[in-house]
């Protein structure tokens, strides 16, 4: 999502105009690329050891995990400055996706549960994940690469929001 | 509450119940309690521990003899022929496996029943239970979202039925009571029912149960008639003939043989459809619908008014020259169970006219908030119209490129207090959300969406089979439309009843 003003001719569907996104922090984008270096890592030597053991052919391989990395590490560079939240008085935004985009409107009042989770990779980074909970496995609405306490910060704050203003089913 | 529970010996009837309209019952207004008959009053007034029948280990145990039976049987059948034992020997051992087996499993089932009872008070019903690993339980009546007394083929021989309270807290939120006399696990449902509604605000209301009225009935022809005419037959049939023609080329049975599972599959699933649906009733109560239904196993669930999540009337293009029309909802709680349960739980009628349809959309939406319109207009609109028809707003034409088929039967509807999405052109879809029971909302955009200019709208409900959602409508209107609707939720749900539903 460009940054900046956006053309009034053509309003972008995923910015309403009274909202100010807080962005999640850019280590983020470190983190996903070091945990995908684990993972793409030890694909690379698999693949490299079958090289070695069995035919050439199997090089292939190893090109086609170099792609699909150089691809992983370009969207993830992408992806990350697209993911954004917003506290409104009501109701919490979370935006993210680059090409298949998506806005999700949690209710502060159907808030069931708010976890804070950090992986291994997102600890050594200082970093953790909000995750909402409403009663609807649909409204799955999730806050990577955020600092740890502003992670607390917006457990508490989404916490305090919902009971104040939590409505049952 | 207190009640003398602690020093009550085990196995014997409750001490002193009080006499029914005595202020034990002081948490339950008195209006609740003057609806009631006399015997469910006791159940509210009893405030002390009560047992499940004595019967249910016997049913338990037979319970798992047959499970382990047709595990064991079904798997070495062959090895059993082929130790070539003679007659008796086989017939003692089988036997004695079977007396061994029914032993431990009457033994295991009659400790679970000591050590399981119940008790119910204006605010909650309690549970313990467990032999070696205790569990107390404790669902809270005003989060009630379902009652169903289930009487199994078995329990029916010894008049007993299970009680299942829906309370939504996901997986295994279930409190099943099982298993109660069919009298006894009716007047615990009323008794709940009446505990968790709150007050009674209607007058003459001293009837036995909340007076229920019939509204539909599926008769069953055209149950049958309509199991035969669902795209599950069509696909038997065509299984079968598929098997047909393999026997015949091959020469053999081997294709018959080697498809068997498929084909037994689909056999069994168009009979569940059958026997889930037969004798399909949808009554009117103020404790909200109630549905009787099943041939073998019958069940009788009971959905107290604002329980209902969303809905979903549908009706495949074989059903269409017969009118019929397909209805079903989500509630909290009921998706919990497995599949095949809970797709049994969330029809509210299997089949029936439009008519029909409309009185069964009365009693779970009664008020759907179309201002001067009939309702069943716009209903009508939504199910069959297509465009502009019926006050719908549809998607622009660019749709078509993601949907040349039914691009011009999408579109959406909102009223004062729900909103409809419309779809489909074979398998006509359609579904109505209350405003008040949106649990959040979803903008998306897929990249071809995006080239055309497009976005969906999903409105995001308690598990279910009702997945409400707008596809492809013009993203600015996309954008408009989300943050109305959230608006719309929010004021819906302020004003919305109260858990207690008589009390509203």
């Amino acid at each position: 999502m460009p940054a900046g003003p956006v053309p009034a001719a053509a309003p972008d569907p995923f910015a309403p105009d009274d909202v100010v996104w807080q962005r999640i922090s850019p280590r983020y984008a470190t983190a996903q690329r070091t945990a995908s270096a684990v993972f793409f890592g030890v694909l690379l030597v698999v693949a490299v050891v079958l090289t070695v053991l069995l035919t050439r052919w199997v090089g292939s391989a190893v090109a086609a995990v170099l792609v699909w990395w150089a691809w992983d590490f370009w969207l993830v560079g992408r992806q990350v400055p697209a993911w954004g939240y917003a506290e409104r008085d009501d109701d919490l935004l979370v935006v993210h996706g680059i090409l298949f985009r998506s806005l999700v409107v949690v209710p502060y009042g159907r808030l069931q549960y708010v976890d804070v989770e950090a992986g291994p990779v997102d600890r050594r980074f200082g970093l953790a994940k909000v995750q909402l909970h409403t009663a609807s496995p649909g409204s799955d609405a999730a806050i990577p690469g955020l600092p740890p306490a502003e992670a607390a910060r917006l457990r508490d704050r989404l916490a305090a929001r919902g009971e104040a203003r939590l409505a049952g089913l | 509450m207190t009640g003398p529970r602690a020093e009550q010996p085990p196995g014997q009837p409750d001490p002193g119940q009080p006499d029914p309209g005595q202020p034990a019952v002081a948490d339950v207004p008195p209006e609740v309690v003057a609806r009631l008959d006399a015997p469910t009053r006791e159940v509210l007034a009893d405030a002390g521990w009560r047992r499940l029948h004595p019967v249910t280990p016997v049913l338990r145990t037979w319970k798992v003899v047959a499970a382990v039976l047709a595990v064991v049987v079904g798997q070495n059948v062959d090895d059993i022929w082929r130790l070539q034992l003679p007659g008796w020997v086989l017939t003692l051992s089988v036997l004695g496996g079977v007396v061994l087996l029914a032993l431990v499993g009457a033994v295991y089932s009659a400790l679970a029943w000591r050590r399981t009872r119940y008790r119910i008070d204006a605010e909650a019903v309690h549970v313990e239970r467990g032999v070696l690993w205790r569990q107390q339980r404790r669902a809270q009546l005003d989060r009630l979202q379902a009652v169903d007394v289930v009487r199994p083929l078995l329990g029916r021989l010894f008049g007993l039925a299970e009680l299942r309270l829906e309370v939504a807290g996901g997986t295994g939120s279930k409190v099943s009571l099982a298993y109660l006399r069919e009298e006894e696990a009716q007047r615990v449902r009323n008794a709940l029912l009446a505990a968790s509604a709150g007050v009674v605000v209607a007058e003459g209301q001293d009837a036995p149960e909340a007076p229920q009225r019939d509204v539909v009935e599926v008769p069953p022809g055209r149950l049958i008639a309509s199991t035969l005419r669902s795209g599950l037959t069509v696909w038997a049939v065509l299984g079968l003939v598929g098997v047909g023609i393999g026997c015949w080329f091959a020469g053999s049975l081997t294709p018959l043989f080697a498809s068997l599972a498929g084909v037994l599959g689909l056999v069994s699933a168009v009979w569940q459809r059958f026997s889930r649906g037969f004798n399909f009733t949808v009554a009117d109560s103020p404790d909200g619908v109630r549905m009787t239904h099943g041939l073998l196993e019958q069940r009788s669930q009971t959905v107290p008014p604002g329980r209902v999540q969303a809905l979903q009337v549908s009706q495949s293009l074989l059903w269409r020259s017969a009118g019929w029309w397909r209805v079903e909802v989500n509630v909290a709680g009921y998706s919990g169970g497995s599949g095949s349960e809970a797709e049994q739980s969330t029809v509210l009628l299997p089949v029936g006219t439009f008519e029909e349809l409309a009185h069964v959309l009365e009693i779970v939406l009664p008020d759907l908030g179309t201002g001067d319109e009939p309702p069943l207009e716009v209903v009508l609109a939504g199910l069959t119209g297509r465009d502009r028809e019926g006050g719908f707003t549809p998607v622009p034409r660019s749709a078509r490129w993601l949907d040349p088929l039914s691009w011009r039967r999408r579109g959406y509807r909102i009223t004062e207090h729900a909103f409809l999405s419309r779809g489909g052109r074979f398998l006509r879809l359609l579904d109505v959300v209350p405003h008040a029971r949106t649990q959040s909302l979803a903008l998306t955009q897929g990249p071809l969406q995006r080239r055309l200019g497009l976005a969906s709208v999903v409105l995001h409900s308690t598990p279910g089979r009702v997945k409400p959602r707008v596809d492809h409508l013009d993203e600015a209107s996309a954008a408009h439309l989300l943050a109305e609707q959230a608006v719309r939720a929010r004021t819906a749900r302020a004003g919305a009843g109260p858990e207690r539903w008589m009390t509203r």
